[in-house]
Formats: C-alpha cells, structure tokens, sequence
C-alpha cells in the first residue's frame, strides 16, 4: 500500500495485546511478537495510551516530552513489526495489487486456520476416543461440503466478474465431481440411495450457504474465503508438517476404526485429486487477475476469509458436539410418518 | 431379507429415559417402554435399517437367530417406533399438514431447547456475559429478518399466501430496536452494536432462512412458525429472564423491551400464521410436505447449534463483545 502523505495517527492494532515483566515489553499480534527494553520500552509505555489513532504524532511527543522524530522512529517500527499502524492511511485512497493481497491473505489465512488445525475432534480420532457416529459423521459432513460445490461454485460461476469467469469456470468444472469420490467411499458402509438423500448438518449447511452468499455478491470475495479451505487441502510438502499430521490422522483412524478404511482413501483419492489439478496456485493465479483493490474491497475480502475460518470452526465443532448428542446416521431426512 | 431394509424407517426418538426393568423412548405421540435387551436389539435394528450391511450381520449382533429377526422388526412397528415407508400417504391437504405439525411441534421445541446451555444459564452456572452475548446474537438475528422475510415475499407465487407474507414483514422489520433497548441497559452503545457482526451460527439462520424462501414459500413458512412457537407462551420464557436477572445481577430494564417484543408477538397472532398461509394450500404431494416438513426439522437443528455456537463463543472472556468485522488496517 503506497502512502500519498506521511502517516498520523497512530494506533496499537486493535487485536493486540501488551503485557511487561521485569522492564520488558512484549507486543503480541497475530503471528508476530515485538519485545522492547530498556528505553523503547518507557517510551513504549509513555506513549501506549496515546496511540489511540486520533492524536497526532506531533502531539503523542509533546504529551510524554520527547521528540517527534524518536516518537516517529519507535512508532515506524512498530508498524514495520505488524503491531502498530496509522489511522490517517484510513482515508489515502492507495490501493494494493492482487499480488499483494494474495500475501497477506495467505499470513492471515495461516493465523486463522490455527485454532481449526488444534480442534479437540482431530486428537478424539487419533487416540481413539472418538465414537463411531463422529467418525463416520466426519466423513460425511466431508462429503456434504464438496458435494456443495455444485451450489457455491455453481452460483460464483454465474456471477463472475469478467477477470474472475475464467478461473471459477475451470474450477467449477474440475470439483463438480469431486462429492463423487467421498461418495464412493460411504458406499462401502451405506447404500447410495441414503447417502444422496442425506442431510448436512446445521453447520455444514452453514459453510456451504455462506460461500453461496459470498458468490452471489463478489466473486473476488467468495474465492478469497474458498481458498481459506483450499488450503486445508494443499497439505503435501509444507514446511509447517501439515502433511504429516494429516497423514498420522489417517493412519490412526484406520487402526482405532478398522471400517473407516474404504473413507480414508476416498480422502486421499480427492486430496490427491486437487494437488494434480494445481488447485493449489489457483487463487494466485486470480490475485494476478484483478485489478488493484480498494482498502473497503480488501476489507470486504479478508473478512469472508475470516468468517469463512469461523465457519470452518464452526464445521468441526458440528461434527464433534451435533454428532455427540445426536448419534443417528445417515441423517436421512423427515417425511410426514418420520416425526 | 435385504429388501426389508427399505420397507421400514425408525420414528424419531426424542428422549430416552430410565423406566422400570428397562428404559422409555418418547416419540411425538408416546412413550415406549422397552426392557434393557429389547432396546439393545432396538438400537442394532435401527442403526442397521439405512445401511448397506445385510440380515446376517445385524442378525449376528443381536444374537438373534435370522428367521426371527423380521417378526421383531414388526413388533417394533407396532409399538410405533417403526413404521412403513409404504403407509405415507400420497398427498394431504394444507390443512392436514398443519394438524401433522402441530403435533409434533412440541416435541420438536423440546429437541430445539434441550442444548445444556439452558439449564446452565438457570442453575446459576451462567454468566452476564452469556446472557448479554445471546442478546447480541438475537439482535443479528431479529435484525436479519431483513435478509430474509423480503426474500420469502419475492419467491411466493400465490396472490394470498404473498400478501401473508408480507404483513408478516411489515409487522416485523424492525424489531430489532427492542434488542437494542436491551442492550443499552446493559451498558453498550447503540454505534457499537449496530457496527458489529454476528456469530457464524447466527449468521447461518438468516442464511438458511433465505434457501428456504427460495426453495418453497411453505418451507420457509414453516421454519417462521417453528420460531414463532417459542413465543407463544409466556410461560416458557419467563422464567428464562426473570432467573437470569436475579441470578447475574442484571437490571430489570433489560428484559423489559423483550417482554414488550414478545407481547406485541401474540398481539399480532404470528403464531397463526402457517395456519392462515396453509388454508390456501388445497394439496401437497407427499414429496412437497417431506420436504417442508423437513425444512422445519433442520431448522430446529439449527437452533440447537446456535446455542452451542453461542455459548462456546462467549464463554471465553478474552473473546470480544460485540464482535466488529476484520480491518485490515487496524487489526
């Protein structure tokens, strides 16, 4: 984002935290953590009050007696850092490229994911407490979520804007058939009849609808959210051991459940599926489509993202606690007897 | 005997409980008492009918011998918590499906409002913060009504049902300032509340509410009534506020304009409503009233997992209240 004046205003971020021991200050947010001592720490704690984002820097200096231009280095790099920022860049109208979203996007979407890849569910499956109607609920709340590709990238498709059609035209006609594969999977435990009339529950219907939504009104927004997933799939060769983790799932959820077998390759079968088919450059390859985003564009797209990392949240949290308290599979849904 | 499997479907069971020698299943219409081996056959039976597992397997499970296993399937059937997927009617009027919900509405609250949140909330194992974050979440809820009632309106086809829609809207649309009310009364600004987004689950209602009015104007119909069924009674909710008040020291003036929300509910019959829209449905295939009905029936799951939602989120003290949307510039 490029400046059209020097910055005012400063503000700690908002989701920031502060705590101090012994002299010290640590600044966490999100991914990044800043610690000052000795004189950047009292300067820190001086003008901590005063970076509310409505008093100027020249103002903060004179409020704690010291000079604007050791204030503005402090504050310069705290922002450098992640932690501070300048409200007056609220109102400079700079706009970001698509490859500069697709940067932060990606810190951001890493920072979001975090509390799905630590959900209780994954530890319930490797050490064997899960029950059977959260295993096999798993797999098939997995098969409502692709399976609802027909619907949000269906109605992203229609919707597209012009730079957008192309990449969600492909994508669409790629994953259409993906529901297939986690089909082909659950056939081995019900008949296919059930599986196709089967319902999602509350939140996976949650997840779909809210891509659905998204693609209706911006199709930029709706991927940025739809890659949040993507990502959860692009787990082979990373450097955070993503892969392996869900490699150790797999391979205990084999040994505590030995019928889950036939489920767990049709997750490898459409893991593999989307890494042959370089899913995993797609949004990329958009972000380099578009032209340069406006602060509120920027916005409106990392909020979706972000919801759409509650949604996920809110995905897991069906599987565990709905399945828990509501152990009937297949979901098969009411007619006027069922009731 | 694979073909059976299709042949019989469970009723669904909405609670379990211990009874002499055995245990009581209740479904909509009764109670069924079972001795501790019958349940334990019942609940292979069940599980087995939907699945692809044939005769022998369940048969080996039960410890039953195979022959007998279809002569208990139709003693289930006839205690009722079997039936024949055979016995659906073919159609049914307006009318007839409205009797069909009404009795199984309660039961389907029940199933609605069993989440421990509740009983959490009214033994004194809540918090003002619960209290006040599932305001917040009414708010957005009542709030997106917006997004929804417009849109059941849009996709109504016939001219009566159409104009019951949306007086259902006028009288409603702006509810959400009685939320608001409240929520001053508990310190908060109305910038900041009216500035702040909603839980996912929450979120989710509103969306679901929109599929329906797309799908079919009964099966949106029939998730308003499924609401509108928690507001009948003053009883029912009563107690809710008036413990919770006493319990986390709120001021009475928070649930004053929820009092006044409710009220002006019955004052309008909104829970008249499906009754009034079903009188100009002469008929429903079986399909169309599977389907609404189970519109009706997702959306009382919805509303148990957005108390689930609701709780899990605002139980955690470092979670703001009210949520503002990311900035990414500030945040």
């Amino acid at each position: 984002m490029t400046p059209t004046t020097t910055p005012d205003l400063p503000r700690l971020k908002r989701t920031a935290t502060v705590t101090r021991r012994n002299g010290t200050v640590v600044i966490r947010h999100n991914r990044d953590e800043v610690t000052l001592e000795g004189a950047g720490a009292q300067l820190f704690t001086k003008l901590e009050s005063s970076a509310d984002g409505a008093t100027a820097v020249d103002v903060v200096a004179a409020k704690v007696s010291e000079k604007p231009a050791r204030v503005r280095a402090l504050l310069d790099q705290l922002e450098k850092a992640g932690v501070m920022t300048y409200a007056s860049k609220q109102e400079d109208g700079a706009r970001i490229t698509g490859l500069e979203f697709h940067k932060i996007h990606r810190e951001l979407c890493a920072f979001w994911l975090e509390p799905i890849y630590r959900h209780p569910f994954w530890e319930r499956v490797v050490n064997g407490t899960a029950t059977r109607a959260q295993v096999i609920g798993f797999a098939f709340e997995k098969y409502h979520y692709i399976e609802g590709a027909f619907e949000h990238m269906g109605i992203a498709a229609a919707n597209a804007t012009p730079e957008m059609m192309p990449h969600l035209a492909k994508h669409f006609i790629e994953e259409y058939t993906h529901g297939d594969i986690y089909r082909h999977g659950l056939k081995s435990l019900f008949p296919d009849d059930a599986i196709l009339r089967s319902q999602p529950l509350p939140s996976t219907r949650a997840l779909i609808n809210f891509l659905s939504e998204s693609a209706q009104r911006s199709s930029f927004a709706y991927y940025s959210g739809n890659e949040l997933l993507q990502l959860t799939e692009n787990t082979e060769d990373v450097s955070d051991g993503a892969g392996g983790a869900v490699n150790e799932f797999y391979d205990a959820m084999i040994k505590h459940y030995p019928y889950t077998e036939p489920l767990v390759d049709s997750f490898i079968a459409h893991t593999k599926a989307d890494q042959n088919l370089g899913h995993a450059d797609a949004f990329l390859e958009m972000c380099k489509s578009v032209p340069p985003m406006t602060r509120r564009e920027v916005n409106d797209a990392l909020n979706v993202a972000k919801d759409m990392a509650e949604h996920l949240l809110l995905f897991m949290d069906g599987i565990d606690t709905f399945y828990a308290n509501f152990p009937v599979l297949p979901r098969v849904p009411c007619d006027p007897l069922s009731e | 005997m694979a073909s059976t499997q299709p042949l019989y479907r469970a009723k669904r069971v909405y609670d379990v409980t211990p009874a002499a020698g055995g245990v009581g299943l209740r479904l909509s219409d009764r109670i069924v008492e079972l001795g501790d081996r019958e349940f334990n056959w019942y609940q292979k039976i069940a599980a087995w009918l939907p699945t692809a597992r044939g005769l022998a397997e369940v048969s080996r499970e039960m410890g039953m011998d195979e022959a007998k296993v279809p002569k208990f399937i139709e003693a289930l059937e006839r205690t009722g918590l079997l039936y024949r997927t055979g016995d659906l009617p073919a159609s049914m009027t307006g009318l007839e499906f409205h009797k069909r919900f009404n009795e199984v509405l309660s039961s389907w609250l029940s199933e609605a409002f069993a989440h421990p949140f509740w009983q959490r909330m009214m033994s004194g194992k809540g918090s003002a913060r619960l209290f006040t974050g599932w305001l917040v979440e009414l708010y957005h809820y009542t709030k997106n009504a917006n997004r929804h009632m417009p849109l059941s309106c849009a996709f109504a086809h016939e001219k009566p049902i159409k104009q019951l829609r949306a007086k259902h809207y006028a009288e409603e649309w702006n509810h959400f300032h009685y939320f608001m009310k409240s929520l001053r009364a508990l310190g908060h600004n109305d910038e900041e509340i009216a500035a702040s987004v909603p839980l996912p689950m929450t979120l989710a209602l509103s969306n679901f509410m929109r599929q329906a009015a797309r799908q079919d104007v009964l099966a949106y119909s029939i998730c308003s009534a499924v609401l509108e069924g928690t507001t009948t009674d003053r009883k029912t909710y009563n107690p809710y506020y008036e413990k919770s008040v006493e319990l986390y020291g709120l001021p009475k003036e928070c649930i004053t304009p929820i009092y006044a929300h409710l009220d002006l509910d019955i004052q309008y019959q909104h829970s008249d409503l499906f009754l009034d829209i079903l009188q100009h449905v002469p008929t429903m295939s079986a399909e169309r009233a599977s389907v609404v009905l189970d519109y009706g029936h997702q959306l009382v799951e919805h509303i148990w997992m957005w108390t689930d939602n609701i709780e899990k989120y605002y139980q955690v003290e470092s979670n703001p209240l009210p949520r503002l949307p990311f900035d990414a510039l500030l945040d």
